[in-house]
């Protein structure tokens, strides 16, 4: 199983969006550590990819597998790990 | 019985979160109610006496005895504002390119942007997005006059009528100020390096979270949010406790009063890079000195270019666009002054 989760902010990255960064990485790390591969990428609000794929969004904002699923506020390593886990 | 336990912590969690909420609204509406006084009380007399060191100090003191049920309950609407509206539903009209996106870009998009971290992005992804030019501008400008937290700390300092000019004033000119900027051949060449994006309506799923952490991440953010504006202010109302104690009254009497005082009230607040907090405790010292509220309306409304802000944003939108806007926000500032001093001589 593979989750792919995208962090998108700005860049330079603002404060809430490094610690959200941090924080799916955290949340990433319990997952891996039960043989689930989770994918972490960095996306930048303002590059032409981001906007075709998923619109205009508030940052930081984070997708997993493809869809947005929160966006315009900094998130606890808790409330990321919970999304994954939903998308097992 | 492990579960229940859980849900009772929760339960607990809600409530002292809700009654935090509440004890700043019911504390501001007494304030309001009693017709108490918000804003520092120092006259420059009572200052002028001190020895150097102890005028930002008494200033200070002054300033936290009366201001922090203001800051407090600005800093939690405020993040409860950013937690609870609706962002994507808003994002999309923004973008949409129809004439509803001048609307929403003014009235409601300022109230969940209260800090430049969430403006800027949000501002170039409207334009790549292919929202046009307008509406974008429209955010730009109303963002920081309209924004919450500094429309309650205009009213507690300066006094709804201006607050409430200001916020008219700055809306009416961000939106006409953005559709003429979009009708110049100048934006248009712009515009068209960005189509319009058709957007997969399944790429933006949100998720519903519970009302716990919902308010946790408001509090949060309005925590955030102190953070940054807080120590800036404290260095504003040291500069500004001097400026009450020292600056000559002769020249605000001169300079910022009638006709005049409106234009260079507008020409001062621009380049002056100040955050809108600092701004609106300057112009209290003004006030204070003798600035008309023509010529207040103009400093408060002389944001939107001062040369940082205009910097970031010629990086994406190019000089020429920035001048035009940068020029009718003089002109708009300059016009509103007057406007408000004519009313008030009427009224």
């Amino acid at each position: 199983m593979n989750i792919k989760v995208e962090v998108i902010g700005v860049s330079p990255p603002c404060p809430r969006c490094k610690k959200t960064e941090e924080n799916a990485k955290k949340a990433a790390a319990k997952l891996e550590a039960e043989g689930i591969k989770v994918e972490i990428a960095k996306l930048d609000v303002t590059a032409k990819e981001t906007i075709s794929k998923y619109g205009v969004v508030a940052t930081p904002a984070i997708a997993i597998n493809g869809v947005v699923k929160i966006m315009g506020k900094e998130l606890d390593a808790g409330v990321i790990e919970r999304l994954l886990r939903k998308e097992l | 019985m492990r579960k229940s336990l859980l849900d009772k912590k929760r339960t607990l969690k809600t409530v002292l979160m809700l009654a935090l909420v509440t004890f700043f609204i019911v504390m501001m509406i007494r304030a309001i109610v009693g017709a108490y006084t918000l804003t520092p009380t120092s006259t420059a007399e009572d200052l002028r006496g001190l020895p150097l060191w102890e005028i930002p100090l008494v200033y200070m003191w002054d300033y936290a005895q009366h201001g922090w049920v203001c800051l407090g309950f600005a800093f939690t609407v405020s993040g409860l504002f950013a937690e609870f509206i609706p962002k994507s539903f808003m994002l999309k009209y923004m973008s949409s390119g129809k004439p509803i996106a001048y609307v929403i870009a003014m009235l409601i998009a300022p109230l969940f942007c209260v800090c430049s971290c969430t403006m800027v992005p949000l501002f170039s992804g409207l334009i790549l997005a292919g929202g046009g030019i307008g509406p974008a501008l429209t955010f730009l400008l109303a963002a920081p006059a309209n924004n919450l937290l500094a429309d309650i700390v205009t009213v507690q300092v300066l006094g709804w009528q201006i607050a409430l000019a200001d916020i008219v004033a700055a809306g009416i000119s961000a939106v006409v100020i953005g559709y003429v900027v979009s009708r110049t051949p100048w934006a248009k060449k712009f515009e068209q390096k960005f189509q319009k994006n058709q957007m997969q309506a399944t790429s933006v799923e949100l998720v519903k979270e519970p009302l716990d952490e919902r308010l946790w991440s408001a509090l949060k953010f309005g925590g955030y949010l102190a953070k940054r504006i807080i120590p800036a202010f404290v260095v504003g109302l040291v500069a500004v406790s001097y400026f009450q104690a020292f600056f000559p009254s002769e020249l605000v009497q001169t300079y910022l009063t009638g006709t005049l005082g409106v234009v260079s009230a507008a020409l001062l607040a621009g380049p002056l890079y100040t955050p809108t907090l600092i701004e609106v405790a300057i112009g209290k010292a003004l006030v204070d000195l003798g600035m008309t509220p023509g010529a207040t309306l103009a400093w408060l409304m002389g944001q939107p270019y001062d040369i940082p802000n205009s910097l970031t944003t010629s990086r994406i939108i190019g000089w020429k666009i920035v001048i035009t806007y940068g020029i009718l926000a003089f002109v708009a500032a300059v016009f509103s002054g007057l406007i408000y001093s004519l009313l008030i001589e009427i009224f």
